[in-house]
């Protein structure tokens, strides 16, 4: 008998004494081998765990059943699991009762084991009860790449593909082809910096027969400061970034210097692992820079609140919980904030280590500091030197009294003159430590013990020297935290898939989905690790893969994946709320390359501001500012800029880790009739008239511009026939196209090779439509 | 199988990037009966037979004062500049601890007239005329109690049943609970009158990390009632038509090509908005009520104000909204300029006072009582200490205050719960904001234990892991 066959062999003869002993057919009998993991951990979780799980204040009868030791343990001379009579365990007969005095889980709590549930748990202790720790907090280990048929490493492009080919191979899938250049281009662009190639790049990309041309192309994106715009907003909806206090009086606050340190240090690649440090404690790195301060700001994303008769203790103590929160949701996927009140009900965090987690906040100052910018310094810098010079002038002068007054007047002036510098919120070391203690309930009224600084006894040690606030962030983004690597693999998949390789991208704990790719994930985790936490190299590794290059489309009728958990597809995603406006401002031609500064104030609808305390004022930004990338819109954070909400950006109240993609009838009016979106229509139809002649060139125009590929026929025809009807009834009705150029020449975006109003109103419809395109605001 | 149905099999087969579009499929798709059966995320049916379908919920911004408006109390309009007793104020924490405007223990007797209204003899004062006449109509809970004592976070408590972020307000959980009658419309509406906006904004509104579908659309007074509702310039309402077919057919091409359901729904939500643009306007039109309406509710028309938007609140119900929110500022009587509990007590009760009682009437009229729960209050209520700035005002208060409730399914006539001789506390039956929640659902037809939804592995719920219906406060 070969291995193979002794094996199954010894799998059957263990099913069968199993079903005899269960007295179940062996026709139900389930042959699969148990993962504890995959298999149970996740009924445990969801049906026991909250009354026999890691929270100890909870605990019904004494039994936890979230670990070996508590399951097997004698209690009251009865073990749950009995290792020495194991089909006869209590366990079993518990869940397997029909008395509803003693059937588990307990008909009230309403919840109920499926007799499949049932099946396994009765398999997986005949076979043992063997626990195995949570995924998650397994150290990831590289593993090694899948054994494909050489029919299917014709696909592969990279290691990535490996795995996603295994999987395809197990649920009996074919990926799909490649994607047309078009598609291809637009795509990565998009993905990489949220702008999508001009008709020129996409001309000479469609026609590059170069091998290479794909992968250079990534690089260059890569390589574009948008990138850093791009992936910069996704960490800032993490960071909860907002230009206002919220509460209450939502004051204003300067805090940009934080956002465009993001951005940089994303366009320089900054090692991910830096990247953390420095946010969480940049100010205690040895010989900090302005910068590393800067970075701090991270935290610095709490809400104030400022109205009166507040309590400042118990706001100051809410913005930690809240940093919590977030670092837990952000670096670790565990929802660290359950344990505030209480143990937390399914990860083994009790509520004590969450108050140690607190002690390492709880001793930072929260200043505002100067942030100057290059520019301002250098300008300093200059006054400076003629400061000195008039001031050694005024010194050596002592009789010419109408000379020295002179000077003096304008060394007083060069004084006020002085460029001043903007502000940010950063965290700073507390000299007077303050005393922890953890909080009954997680009310701050009532303190019970004191606790010390440490972290959670579930993850990798803290080294005993440095338990501070330093310590700690050195402690998140080491090489043995098993989830940091994960979890921002993980996201960055999302954001090129549509969703996670573990779907619950801020639970990685027991209550999370596991993750579709397991090996896969742990790959990428320690790739990222082992190739100095570069982001930019996982992304050049994601989208040089087959597996990013699939088509998205949809077969209805012969669909083995509808959910796409297996990835035999690209997805088709609607862009972000900020990136409908950039590549409608793109199109357009109006879109400002500028970087960084104050957030700005593109137009929005009157009366918006009114919906908070304070009415404020919202008034439109002009020239360049007024068509800046959407990432620097000023964020109010009661009053949102309508045209970001409506798309489903973040609202800057908590940590956002995935945006909702919504489809609704307001985006619609928002698209079609905004008066901001108007004037992007009318500067497109102002530039096809302009950079082309015939209707068919123009509509061509439109579409790469818009759409980034060519019209076929009958979109050709389609348009064509409303231009047409358009003129005629524009030129029938002068006092709509008055109207409309009107308009347009108030805010200057009237062609000047025409003075057909006609012409220019028909062109705007069309732009109008182009830009309301589902396919526009898709990245396929 | 045409294409329609097969991609409509996937559309709910579909999760984590469909789930806003399943969301709204549900609000506005009403003839797919048998796929949103198969939706993870439809609404469901309510639990049990509903009492109540619509809400109207008048939010009073800042916090009234129960003691100048409906708890009458005797004992402390006897005992007035006396210090209160210790064991009432022993260990507890109020707004305004740290500032220069220290903690008074005098007792504040009440500043209003009182008198007893209705069969059930309830107290109201002087200040509220209107709403005394139908104390008939009302329960009033008069032992409500919240957790936090400034105003937003009060505010974001009393909506989300907690004070912190990210969690969904309860018109979203409505909604999402039982979805919108309404075709044409948002299924859940913000109004706001008075000086300024509420406190905390879009957050009160805000549906946390349910679908954004969920979350409330402020409607404004003036202009456009919807943003971007209006058409462009140089485009009337043939030219919109004409547009949004050509985008439609499009669309429908690339759904083709592409088999992506998610443009079904993008098609929908173009035809959507194009009726919402006709029949926002027929809303707002009030011109079209009687002048006996418009007197009912004191509307002064073509300004925007509290009685303007109680009209607007019934026709919204009328035209199948499911919840409404009316803010209304401001209450927030500490006895400085511009919050006395004299002059400017006066006025916000001028405010509300004729078109809250008016709503119920005309509700009432319409045969839409019934099957409207009509709520009033605020975040908390006010001290009975006194607190002494330029006037004497009272504090924030969070033990006791008082809110009332009327039709879908309240009982009439009502008072649930007594307060101590002062008005401090609760001696019987305390409301907490998480059984005021409870309550709400429950005439709903939502039990709210099982109207939940999984967020980082966890069910949660508006009520937390608290609430109790108020059994004595329904028929």
């Amino acid at each position: 008998m070969d291995l193979f066959l002794k094996n199954i062999w010894h799998r059957l003869s263990k099913v069968v004494t199993l079903a005899i002993a269960l007295s179940i057919g062996l026709a139900k009998a389930n042959t699969k081998e148990i993962n504890f993991n995959q298999d149970i951990r996740p009924i445990l979780s969801e049906q026991c765990f909250q009354c026999h799980g890691p929270d100890a204040a909870t605990r019904k009868a004494g039994l936890r059943l979230d670990t070996r030791d508590g399951a097997t343990h004698q209690n009251n001379g009865v073990a749950a699991i009995d290792l020495s009579n194991l089909v006869n365990s209590e366990f079993l007969v518990r869940i397997t009762s029909t008395d509803p005095d003693s059937k588990m889980p307990p008909p009230e709590s309403k919840r109920k084991l499926s007799k499949e549930q049932i099946q396994l748990l009765q398999q997986w202790i005949a076979e043992g009860a063997e626990y195995e720790q949570h995924w998650a907090f397994k150290q990831p280990i590289r593993p090694t790449l899948p054994t494909l048929s050489s029919k299917n490493k014709n696909w592969i492009h990279n290691a990535i593909d490996y795995f996603v080919s295994a999987k395809h191979t197990e649920e009996g899938l074919t990926p799909s082809p490649e994607s047309d250049r078009a598609t291809l281009i637009r795509r990565v662009s998009i993905d990489l910096t949220g702008i999508p190639p001009t008709p020129k790049q996409l001309e000479s990309f469609i026609s590059d027969t170069n091998p290479q041309s794909y992968e250079r192309a990534v690089d260059r994106l890569l390589e574009s400061p948008h990138y850093g715009e791009r992936w910069g907003r996704h960490w800032l909806d993490a960071a909860r970034y907002a230009d206002s206090d919220g509460y209450s009086h939502d004051a204003a606050r300067s805090i940009w210097p934080y956002r465009d340190w993001v951005i940089e240090a994303l366009n320089n690649d900054l090692p991910f692992n830096h990247f953390i440090i420095q946010q969480l404690a940049g100010d205690m790195l040895p010989n900090a820079t302005l910068d590393q301060r800067i970075a701090t700001g991270f935290h610095r994303n709490t809400q104030i609140n400022t109205e009166g008769g507040v309590d400042r203790e118990q706001f100051r103590i809410d913005s930690i919980y809240d940093r919590i929160a977030t670092t837990g949701e952000v670096m670790f996927g565990l929802t660290f904030g359950c344990a505030q009140c209480h143990d937390h009900k399914y990860d083994p965090i009790s509520q004590v280590e969450y108050y140690r987690l607190f002690a390492f906040f709880n001793n930072a100052d929260e200043p505002r500091i100067e942030a100057p910018t290059d520019e301002i310094l250098f300008q300093r810098e200059i006054r400076e030197v003629k400061i000195k010079q008039l001031e050694s002038r005024i010194s050596l002068l002592t009789n010419n009294q109408t000379q020295l007054k002179s000077l003096k007047t304008e060394l007083a002036n060069f004084k006020k003159t002085q460029p001043k510098a903007p502000t940010t919120l950063v965290m700073a070391k507390r000299n007077k430590p303050r005393v922890t203690h953890r909080f009954i309930q997680g009310d701050f009224t009532r303190p019970a013990e004191e606790v010390q600084p440490d972290t959670p006894a579930i993850l990798h040690p803290l080294l005993k020297q440095k338990k501070d606030r330093l310590g700690f962030a050195q402690w998140v983004a080491n090489q043995n935290n098993p989830l940091l690597a994960r979890v921002a693999v993980n996201r960055i998949w999302q954001h090129l898939f549509g969703k996670g390789i573990v779907q619950t991208e801020n639970d990685f704990g027991s209550q999370g989905t596991p993750p579709t790719h397991p090996k896969l994930l742990d790959w990428l985790a320690v790739e990222f690790m082992e190739n100095g936490w570069s982001q930019k190299n996982i992304l050049r590794l994601l989208v040089n893969s087959a597996t990013y290059k699939q088509t998205s489309l949809i077969n209805n009728e012969i669909d083995q994946d509808p959910t796409n958990k297996w990835i035999s597809r690209q997805a088709r995603l609607r862009l972000d709320a900020e990136l409908i406006r950039d590549v409608a401002l793109n199109a357009s031609g109006l879109l400002s390359p500028k970087m960084g500064g104050p957030g700005v104030f593109p137009p929005q609808p009157e009366g918006c501001m009114d919906l908070g305390q304070h009415r404020k004022t919202w008034s439109a930004s002009n020239g360049e500012d007024r068509y800046r990338r959407a990432v620097y819109t000023y964020r109010w954070r009661n009053t949102p800029h309508p045209a970001l909400t409506v798309f489903d950006a973040p609202d800057g109240l908590s940590a956002c880790t995935r945006r909702i993609r919504s489809n609704t009838p307001l985006q619609a009016l928002t698209m079609m009739n905004d008066p901001a979106f108007i004037e992007i229509a009318m500067s497109l139809s102002k530039r096809l008239i302009t950079e082309a002649s015939s209707t068919s060139e123009r509509i061509r125009l439109g579409f790469q511009l818009c759409l980034n590929r060519n019209p076929n026929l009958e979109e050709l025809h389609i348009l064509t026939k409303l231009v047409e009807q358009q003129s005629k009834e524009f030129t029938e009705h002068t006092n709509e196209s008055n109207a409309l150029v009107e308009k347009a020449t108030a805010i200057g975006q009237i062609p000047q090779i025409t003075d057909n109003k006609a012409e220019f109103s028909a062109w705007t419809m069309v732009a109008r439509i182009l830009l309301n395109l589902d396919e526009t605001i898709t990245r396929e | 199988m045409n294409l329609q149905q097969s991609t409509r099999r996937h559309f709910f087969s579909r999760c984590s990037i469909g789930l806003g579009s399943i969301a709204l499929s549900t609000l506005i798709n009403k003839d797919n009966v048998s796929a949103q059966d198969s939706n993870p995320f439809s609404p469901n049916t309510p639990h049990y037979l509903p009492k109540a379908k619509n809400v109207i919920y008048m939010f009073m911004g800042g916090g009234p004062s129960q003691l100048e408006l409906y708890d009458w109390k005797p004992e402390l309009a006897k005992q007035h500049g006396n210090d209160i007793p210790d064991e009432f104020v022993k260990g507890k924490r109020f707004a305004f601890m740290n500032s220069s405007f220290k903690q008074n223990n005098k007792l504040l007797g009440p500043i209003k007239k009182f008198n007893q209204h209705g069969q059930s003899g309830m107290w109201f004062s002087e200040n509220i005329p209107n709403i005394a006449k139908i104390a008939d109509e009302i329960t009033m809970f008069r032992t409500c109690k919240t957790n936090l004592f400034n105003h937003a976070p009060a505010k974001l408590f009393m909506n989300t049943g907690t004070g912190i972020f990210g969690r969904p307000s309860m018109g979203s959980w409505i909604t999402y609970g039982i979805g919108s009658e309404s075709q044409s419309l948002p299924g859940f509406v913000v109004l706001h009158s008075g000086p300024r906006g509420p406190r905390g904004g879009a957050a009160n509104w805000a549906s946390g990390f349910l679908p954004t579908t969920y979350q409330g659309v402020p409607l404004r007074g003036s202009g456009d009632p919807i943003l971007n509702l209006a058409n462009p310039v140089g485009v009337n309402r043939k030219r919109q038509r004409d547009s949004i077919d050509v985008i439609n057919q499009l669309n429908l091409k690339r759904l083709l090509a592409t088999g992506d359901p998610e443009i079904n729904t993008r098609i929908a939500s173009y035809e959507m908005a194009y009726r919402m643009q006709s029949s926002a306007p027929e809303l707002m039109d009030i011109s079209q009520e009687s002048k006996a309406t418009l007197d009912l509710y004191g509307v002064n028309s073509g300004k925007p104000s509290f009685a303007n938007n109680c009209l607007l609140a019934r026709r919204l119900v009328q035209r199948g909204t499911r919840f409404v929110q009316l803010y209304h500022t401001n209450w927030d009587s500490h006895g400085g300029p511009g919050e006395t509990l004299t002059k400017d007590f006066d006025k916000v009760t001028r405010d509300v006072d004729q078109a809250s009682a008016a709503l119920i009437k005309d509700l009432k009229a319409h045969g839409m009582l019934e099957d409207t729960l009509v709520i009033w209050g605020g975040e908390f209520g006010r001290t009975p200490m006194s607190e002494a700035r330029q006037t004497k005002g009272r504090n924030h208060h969070i033990d006791a205050f008082t809110m009332w409730m009327a039709g879908g399914g309240i009982k009439p006539g009502n008072i649930v719960g007594t307060t101590d001789e002062f008005g401090f506390g609760a001696i019987d039956q305390e409301c907490h904001v998480h059984d005021l929640h409870a309550t709400i659902l429950h005439l709903l037809g939502l039990d709210h234990k099982q109207l939940t939804f999984r967020f980082q592995g966890r069910d949660f719920r508006l009520t937390d892991v608290h609430g109790e219906v108020i059994q004595n406060a329904i028929i």
